[in-house]
């Protein structure tokens, strides 16, 4: 068996078979959990083999759905950059389904949480994988409707039922702009697979679909805006950013970790796919005028939401709804170095997009903690819970403290290759990242103030429950060790990742191998 | 007889991205939850048949692309006459996931009418707001 074309699969096959399989076991909450944990660890086995072969393989990989080769049939192409992510997607769905459990004790319907979990860990893995822009588009949408109804999942109570309506319907609008995008692409270039379009877009020929047709620069321009804006709402960047802060909290807090560890990053993942595989490099110059209008647009919108949810995080009295403001802030970050285009930021983005999905997880499953311990979210009823749970206090504190960019944390490293990279293009976005970083240290402060040193209204007996503890104890010391080991890390793994994604020669060369294997 | 197709086309294109721009402010400014819903089903509606628009061919006579035999000469008539059926395609796909999404929506609305008893987005942003300062779950 293919591992390429696996990976996506399992999950998949998980996820529609949970609904007969929990008729027939009568809802047995152990062995639906139990079920949810081979689904999410045979995934994170796969994904791991797919790492391996893609780190170990110096070209990307193309897998073909029964053997229908691009531009007829979908591929899924591996390359080092979505090896990486996929596997830090399995892992981190694997370690949230064991804290899924003692969190949902007391709800219901696990067997309808876990089908919507599998197949969002289907979509995420479907995005990151595809060669294909349809299927792109398929896979976003697999994403967003697992994870519209897991916003949903409190049906009984209105703010989550309505931030998930309002979440439901600026992302369907957001799809279906990139819906149109894929028109105009299809109907100039004649193809929708991201090597066929690379090619058309860089002059070179490509067998079976033909020369693009009208003119390309116009619709390059349209099609990249519109495509743009949906990553835009996807990733939730000012002014497409407000139904984030609503969607997230409303959330059960796994969830959460979820919608703001790895659900954003697929707005991210499709723009680096977009503008760094099918139009990266040298271009016409007239086309790489829009392709640099486009990125400058991207700096301008990461940085003005970087700074204004910076200030949001401090007047928050809602403990998610400050780390959601901070999501924000970070993929702000994110698309400030995706805009800059050049190998050092694309480096930095990376890293800083894996560090940013392991630390926010963190934070939101220790915060989820709290929640459940107390029943409330707000930050003044947490007061004081913080000294009757010493590991959630202490994965809270290195999340919060990794987050804000203290050494020798993760998110630190990350920080200063992204400090490096905006120097090279501007002081202001350099001087950006520090102040929206100190503004966001006060509200982080603030809360580990209350949590810590707080007067607890009520004496509070609940004991710490151990296997959501340990799950963020887990991902404290996965922080602390990517922070110790972060030289390494880059050199091995970020960097061969990076260069391969500008090298969009060897992209377009994978299929193109295969293709003329088959036409000779 | 050549302006009046270039005529007719460009009415049609114009009409479409003019409906586009409406449904987006249908979406953005109805107070009304449930025309919110039908204004983003004429959204991607309209985005369908813009991509239905892209396969077809100006061209008479005009065929469904089915091969009838495995003939040099079915397949000459065929390039010939045959519009695109890969945007079809995707319109289907579109279509149907599409509908999941309107489904999921239109019970978020449903539910909501129950909890509240209204659809009206302003009153419900008050409901809101009041919620989120008592700081509930």
């Amino acid at each position: 068996m293919n591992v390429i074309g696996l990976t996506p699969i399992i999950p998949i096959v998980f996820a529609f078979a949970l609904p007969l399989f929990s008729i027939l076991i009568k809802g047995n909450r152990k062995i639906i959990q139990f079920y949810a944990l081979i689904g999410t660890g045979l995934t994170l086995i796969s994904s791991y083999k797919l790492f391996q072969l893609g780190y170990s393989s110096n070209v990307p990989l193309v897998y073909t759905f029964g053997k229908w080769i691009a531009p007829i049939g979908i591929v899924y192409e591996v390359d080092k950059l979505n090896a990486l992510i996929a596997l830090l997607t399995a892992g981190l769905m694997f370690l949230i389904a064991i804290y899924s459990y003692r969190y949902l004790e007391h709800d219901e319907g696990l067997e309808w949480y876990y089908t919507l979990y599998l197949g969002l860990e289907a979509g995420l893995l479907g995005v990151l994988l595809t060669g294909d822009a349809f299927n792109l588009f398929v896979m976003i949408e697999v994403t967003s409707i697992a994870a519209y109804a897991l916003v949903m999942f409190y049906r009984d109570r209105g703010d989550s039922v309505f931030s998930g309506l309002k979440y439901a319907l600026i992302g369907a609008t957001g799809t279906t702009m990139y819906f149109l995008a894929l028109g105009m692409f299809y109907g100039t270039f004649g193809t929708v697979n991201f090597a066929d379009l690379s090619a058309k877009v860089h002059g070179l020929s490509f067998p079976v679909s033909g020369m693009p047709a009208g003119n390309i620069v116009i619709t390059s321009g349209i099609a990249l805006a519109l495509a743009t804006w949906a990553f835009l709402i996807k990733a939730a960047i000012v002014p497409n950013h407000f139904w984030l802060p609503e969607a997230h909290p409303a959330a059960p807090s796994p969830i959460s970790a979820i919608l703001s560890g790895l659900v954003v990053n697929v707005g991210v993942y499709a723009l680096i796919r977009f503008l760094y595989t099918v139009y990266g490099g040298s271009l016409a110059p007239e086309l790489a005028h829009v392709v640099s209008l486009l990125s400058v647009i991207a700096i301008a919108l990461g940085a003005v939401s970087a700074l204004f949810s910076a200030l949001m995080m401090n007047v928050q009295k809602d403990v998610k709804r400050l780390i959601a403001y901070s999501t924000i802030m970070h993929m702000g970050y994110l698309f400030m170095a995706v805009g800059l285009g050049t190998e050092l930021g694309l480096q930095a983005a990376l890293f800083h997009l894996v560090n940013h999905s392991i630390a926010k997880a963190l934070l939101f499953l220790a915060a989820g903690i709290f929640i459940h311990a107390i029943g409330s979210r707000n930050i003044e009823d947490l007061s004081g819970v913080g000294r009757r749970m010493p590991i959630a206090t202490f994965s809270l504190a290195i999340a919060t403290l990794s987050l804000v960019g203290i050494p020798p944390l993760n998110v630190f490293f990350s920080k200063l290759l992204l400090f490096n990279a905006f120097i090279d293009k501007n002081l202001i976005l350099a001087w950006i990242l520090v102040i929206s970083s100190v503004i966001a240290l006060i509200a982080y402060m603030r809360l580990f103030y209350v949590i810590w040193f707080g007067k607890p209204k009520e004496d509070i007996k609940t004991k710490e429950p151990l296997s959501m503890s340990l799950t963020c104890l887990l991902l404290a010391l996965t922080c602390l060790a990517i922070g110790l080991m972060a030289p390494t890390i880059v050199d091995n793994f970020i960097a061969p990742a990076a260069a391969q994604t500008l090298d969009y020669n060897s992209y377009i060369n994978a299929v193109l191998n295969l293709l003329s294997k088959l036409l000779h | 007889m050549n302006e009046v197709i270039t005529f007719i086309w460009t009415v049609i294109i114009l009409s479409l991205i003019a409906t586009v721009i409406i449904s987006l402010y249908g979406i953005a400014r109805r107070p009304n939850l449930t025309k919110k819903l039908i204004a983003l089903t004429i959204f991607t509606d309209t985005a369908n048949l813009l991509v239905v628009l892209l396969g077809y061919r100006l061209i008479y006579p005009v065929a469904p692309p089915v091969l009838p035999s495995f003939s040099k000469e079915a397949l000459q008539t065929f390039v010939k006459t045959a519009v695109d059926p890969l945007p079809q395609a995707f319109v289907i796909t579109a279509v149907v996931i599409g509908m999941a999404v309107n489904v999921l929506i239109a019970f978020a609305i449903i539910q909501i009418y129950r909890l509240y008893g209204t659809v009206d987005a302003r009153k419900l942003g008050e409901k809101q707001s009041t919620l989120l300062k008592e700081g509930g779950i």
